[in-house]
């Protein structure tokens, strides 16, 4: 057996409805998942809506985790939620401007102005910035970080070549030779 | 290949990250809230669910029922439910506990204790609201009085601290004392300070817990199982425990350490002693105390990385498996991520993981041994024995 004996049982009493259980996952789990969704979706109060959308799905499919390591299955609940509430936001955003009146302005970039490293990430594709957090924050393989997001291995090399690059350019940093 | 700019990015999404500190609070109670059954009439219409019970009631006084558990019982499920007292049915758990209300400031008017079937409890009572708390487990029943510093052993052989804060104690309070029970063995008033009320809980053994809020009057129950399963299952020992100068070697899990801040790991050493190997874990300078940390006993040394989840299997037959809370080695510590001293008991130590201020350890050992954990000072270090033939 693969996953830790403790965990297993919490996991197991999870399965049989046991609230207080699934307490202890989301003290074990809690603050990772609402570190990766903020640093996906870059507001604090979406990221804990995300946060807690992750663990009630969490709960309801509770049964349909067979030996498996309940963080990585967490992670991947989070990524796709995080990445629909950036497209969810982006949508009412749209509809903001176009109706002009709930102040959705949208902040104007240049690639020629060097943006820091958090301004330019607020940048990227939801997409394609969650390639970046769990390749670079939770150090995903690229094959682990693909199968977080449900993606083939080459789409996630290439969303991670095409963000580090859009990176570098809204950074003004210098690609390694 | 990683180059300058990436080594930049990394860490700052790791810098961002630790500016969400923790999980708050409120969220916790969101989703534990979220968690929580409906009743069968839901949420959206409980005007509907009163009115309908309220209907059914007055139809059986109308025509002369008046056994109130028949009306009871002749109503639907859901209107039950909102009517009806909800049971207790929390189960033991093994866990650290938190809760309360941080706005409360209050004062515990009485602490009680009594026997019952299967569980002894204790009764906190406060005079308005209960306060924030933390329940924390603890493998010995030795205490820290507040503020002294002074060490104060209890009955028993594990305990529990309960501090509770923004709250008073009255002066009657006993300071100390000893129901005896099949698990609660004593309990003693560690100290009153800057508002934070302490109590430390010395057990004749590692014991679940369940712990209740209720009110009218507001108070704070905890359970102790005195039956039930173990908190801590561990393979039978190939080796006989045996008592030495620093200890005895026991064959079960081990927990310690006190969360006084992040700590760095800074160097992990290994050696072979006569009866036993050791590995130390030292953390840099200026750390005040061994972080929280667990080291857990498995038949086997296939571990599970953190947090990618991947499978890796040491050497060796059994495993230890060392987690450090509010730790890291990132940034000081400069060794190898796996270590392969080859000696008697320890064949392999490998971190696991490094993330989210949790540093992970996996232990490979030729076989099913005993340790001894002692957390050390100057410079602060946690230290494990693995006994040897």
């Amino acid at each position: 057996m693969l996953m830790d004996p403790a965990l297993t049982r919490v996991i197991e009493r999870c399965r049989e409805g046991d609230r207080d259980a699934f307490e202890e996952v989301v003290n074990r789990y809690g603050l990772q998942v609402l570190r990766t969704a903020r640093l996906i979706v870059r507001d604090e109060a979406v990221a804990e809506d995300v946060c807690q959308e992750t663990f009630l799905k969490a709960w309801r499919r509770i049964r349909t985790l067979r030996d498996e390591e309940p963080g990585p299955w967490l992670n991947r609940i989070a990524t796709n939620e995080s990445i629909s509430a950036c497209r969810r936001r982006s949508r009412f955003q749209v509809l903001a401007e176009r109706f002009g009146r709930f102040g959705g302005v949208k902040r104007e970039v240049s690639t020629e102005a060097r943006l820091d490293l958090a301004r330019a990430l607020d940048q990227l594709a939801p997409d394609h910035r969650a390639a970046i957090v769990l390749h670079y924050y939770q150090d995903l393989s690229v094959e682990e970080t693909a199968s977080a997001l449900g993606a083939p291995v080459d789409t996630v090399k290439s969303r991670l070549k095409t963000a580090l690059r859009r990176l570098r350019e809204l950074t003004g940093s210098e690609e390694v030779s | 290949m990683s180059d300058d700019f990436e080594r930049r990015l990394r860490e700052h999404l790791h810098h961002e990250a630790s500016q969400v500190p923790q999980l708050p609070r409120e969220l916790r109670g969101r989703i534990r809230n979220g968690v929580q059954p409906r009743p069968r009439f839901g949420m959206r219409a409980p005007q509907l669910a009163f009115a309908a019970a309220a209907g059914v009631l007055a139809g059986a006084l109308f025509f002369g029922v008046r056994n109130q558990q028949v009306i009871i019982n002749a109503l639907p499920a859901g209107i039950r439910q909102l009517i009806q007292p909800t049971p207790t049915p929390q189960p033991f758990v093994c866990t650290d506990r938190s809760g309360g209300n941080p706005s409360v400031s209050t004062q515990v008017t009485d602490i009680r204790w009594a026997r019952h079937d299967g569980y002894d409890r204790v009764v906190v009572d406060f005079s308005s609201g209960i306060p924030s708390y933390d329940l924390t487990r603890q493998p010995t029943a030795n205490f820290v009085q507040d503020p002294s510093g002074q060490p104060v052993t209890l009955d028993g052989s594990a305990g529990v601290k309960l501090i509770l804060r923004n709250t008073d104690g009255s002066p009657s309070l006993a300071r100390d004392s000893k129901p005896g029970f099949p698990a609660l063995r004593e309990v003693t008033q560690l100290g009153v300070f800057e508002g934070v009320l302490t109590y430390g809980l010395g057990l004749a053994a590692p014991t679940c817990e369940r712990v209740l809020e209720l009110s009218g009057p507001p108070r704070l129950v905890i359970d102790f199982a005195t039956s039930g399963p173990a908190p801590s299952a561990s393979p039978t020992p190939t080796l006989a425990p045996s008592a030495t100068a620093l200890g005895q070697f026991q064959c079960v899990d081990a927990s310690g350490g006190m969360d006084a801040g992040p700590v760095q790991l800074k160097a992990i050493r290994t050696a072979h002693q006569p009866g036993y190997d050791r590995i130390v874990f030292e953390f840099s300078p200026g750390t005040g105390a061994v972080p929280p940390y667990t080291v857990t006993r498995q038949s086997s040394t296939h571990f599970v990385k953190d947090p990618s989840g991947q499978p890796v299997t040491l050497k060796g037959s059994y495993g230890l498996r060392l987690v450090m809370r509010n730790t890291t080695a990132y940034g000081a510590y400069q060794g190898s991520s796996d270590l392969t001293p080859g000696l008697p008991a320890l064949l392999e130590a490998a971190q696991l993981g490094d993330f989210e201020g949790v540093n992970s350890w996996g232990l490979g050992l030729a076989r099913n041994s005993c340790m001894r954990v002692l957390e050390l000072s100057n410079p602060t270090r946690l230290v494990i024995d693995i006994q040897t033939p």
